[in-house]
């Protein structure tokens, strides 16, 4: 049995978004992750930096061996990334989990090299199979916290992983009958311009993947589901700015426009003035819609012209997902350090509004040491505490400090992602430089 | 081109609402100067009083150190915290105690001036305040409120 042409593009298409989505999948599952393993959070980064640096290490050699025989690299490697993901479900330990992920690392760079040339072979034309695997990337990046955070609630973290094993053998099919295109020899020099703006734009949206969702889920006390929900705004956005991005023709227009909204969303979430998900969603409608624009606009650039397919498609998998490693790096030091000062910040405005409040003075000691007592259960499960449940609302005095307590805890923890998000603004910005001095590569 | 201008104006017309709304100072508040005078509160009873007057004492010891109140207050959530705050910020337990009970002595002598306190009251409040030993009082409170 064959498997015609729309299928066969759906399948490769689908497998690349689960690949990619991995990269982001687990961040709503941290701290379910976190509670079943006792880990140091440093430790806990592991997860996802395991992923994203052995895709971003192998993504290039692996490419070099799928340009040869993509057939039975992408076979292999759905397989390998298939058994993988059922052993990050089942690991037993952290360090099991760490180490799949790894592999499932390695795997998955065969799996989205690979899939490149077959997506050429399947369409017989570079330039659709180059946009059709870089929208599968981009929707894939953007999902992944939306999906994990649903599936985390609903069925727990472990499913995050179980889920993938069979969309990925159905993906299988997609080999039936699958042509190999000719390999062109040897392969050209990379496109240092759109990968150095891929590394730079992809360690920025670091801060929208990760950040934004931990700040819903631990900073503001939103269930995984309903934070799944909210971060659905930027896929929906990428789309529906890829739909449209065609109606921009020059590629280098498409790139800057894109990053300059990223640059501004992540902006707007370092200076949201409230807390609540609903102040999130205009950022991240702009950080969607740029995603949408600039991230298939330079992988496509990376693409455009230059073979092998399969190598230089490599190529942007290894700046992607190093610059999303570079993200971690630069952005989890200064949220430790913000966690550090918004935590003390805190628990003095908190003390003073207790001090200051109604309530009899005995009772206020009361308050203190049950507050205290509860910060530090909190602090080792990584989140805010509700204060409401231990002030209680007994009467107007405990209403109004449990209510002003809530502010300084939701202030602070708004404050500890604001530098992050607004360094990540920055990283956003420094990638218009190579999107400016390589504009006339990019172009039309 | 045109692309560019409107991705432009619209990322910076982001930022400029949310800067415009308070993106900028929203942090937790700021603690208040120890060393400016706080307005009395209108208190009921004298252990509303007597609070008033520990708390103002408190801010004294916090202005002479260049520390918050609250800094002060919760180096006295405990005997461990008690001594930690105090080689912080190069002082003896003891020396701390001493600073809060002068504090103390002068809020009293405020609260008299303002006509809160009756002298009498006053002279308990100052007696006691002079003789309490604060540590033993910490220990108390821990065993109180930890049951």
């Amino acid at each position: 049995m064959q498997v015609t042409v729309r299928p066969r593009v759906s399948l490769l298409g689908l497998t690349v978004a689960i690949v990619l989505a991995d990269s982001s999948v687990v961040t709503i599952a941290l701290p379910d992750i976190l509670a079943r393993f006792d880990v140091e959070i440093a430790t806990l980064a592991w997860v996802l930096t395991a992923y994203n640096l052995a895709l971003a290490l192998a993504a290039v050699p692996a490419a070099f061996v799928a340009r040869r025989r993509p057939v039975p690299v992408f076979g292999v490697g759905v397989v390998v990334f298939a058994a993988a993901s059922l052993s990050c479900a089942l690991a037993p330990s952290f360090d099991v989990l760490v180490a799949a992920r790894a592999v499932q690392g390695v795997a998955g760079a065969a799996v989205v090299c690979s899939a490149l040339d077959l997506l050429t072979g399947a369409t017989g034309d570079d330039a659709t199979a180059a946009r059709t695997w870089a929208l599968a990337g981009v929707l894939g990046a953007a999902i992944g916290p939306a999906v994990g955070g649903i599936l985390t609630q609903l069925l727990g973290w472990e499913s995050i992983f179980v889920v993938q094993v069979p969309l990925l053998l159905v993906a299988l099919l997609a080999l039936r009958g699958a042509v190999a295109p000719r390999i062109p020899e040897p392969a050209e020099r990379p496109h240092i311009a759109a990968n150095l703006a891929l590394l730079l734009v992809s360690a920025a949206l670091v801060a929208a993947l990760f950040l934004l969702v931990l700040l819903l889920i631990n900073g503001w006390r939103i269930d995984p589901l309903a934070a799944g929900l909210i971060v659905t705004v930027m896929p929906l956005a990428a789309i529906v700015a890829a739909r449209y991005s065609r109606r921009i023709p020059s590629p280098w227009v498409r790139a800057a426009s894109g990053t300059i909204l990223i640059a501004g969303g992540l902006a707007a979430l370092g200076w949201l003035p409230h807390a609540g998900a609903l102040w999130t969603v205009p950022p991240q409608i702009a950080v969607g819609a740029g995603l949408g624009l600039a991230l298939s606009a330079l992988t496509e650039r990376a693409l455009a012209g230059r073979s092998a397919q399969a190598v230089h498609g490599g190529w942007t998998i290894a700046a992607r997902h190093a610059g999303v490693v570079l993200g971690l790096v630069l952005l989890t030091p200064i949220f430790t350090a913000d966690l550090e000062r918004n935590e003390k910040d805190a628990l003095a405005a908190g003390t003073a509004a207790v001090v200051d409040s109604h309530i009899s003075p005995l009772q206020k000691l009361g308050v203190a040491r049950d507050i205290l007592v509860a910060v530090d259960d909190a602090k080792s499960e990584a989140r805010i505490p509700d204060v409401s449940d231990i002030v209680g609302t007994q009467d107007d005095a405990h209403a109004d400090l449990a209510s002003k307590l809530q502010e300084q805890l939701d202030r602070a923890a708004t404050n500890t992602a604001s530098r992050s998000f607004l360094a990540a603004a920055l990283i956003a910005l420094c990638a218009l430089v190579p999107i400016v001095v390589g504009r006339r590569d990019m172009s039309v | 081109m045109r692309a560019i201008a409107f991705s432009t104006a619209a990322a910076a017309a982001l930022v400029l609402v949310y800067l415009a709304l308070g993106g900028a100072s929203y942090a937790p508040a700021k603690a208040a100067d120890p060393c400016t005078p706080r307005d009395w509160r209108e208190p009921k009873g004298v252990q509303a009083v007597a609070e008033q007057i520990v708390l103002s004492g408190i801010d004294g010891a916090a202005c002479k150190l260049g520390v918050s109140r609250e800094d002060v207050v919760l180096a006295f959530g405990s005997r461990a915290a008690l001594e930690r705050f105090a080689r912080e910020h190069g002082v003896t337990p003891t020396g701390l105690e001493r600073l809060v009970r002068t504090g103390i002595d002068r809020a009293i002598t405020d609260a008299v001036e303002a006509g809160v306190l009756n002298p009498s009251v006053a002279q308990l409040i100052r007696g006691l305040a002079s003789r309490i030993p604060v540590g033993d009082v910490i220990d108390l409170l821990d065993r109180f409120l930890g049951q």
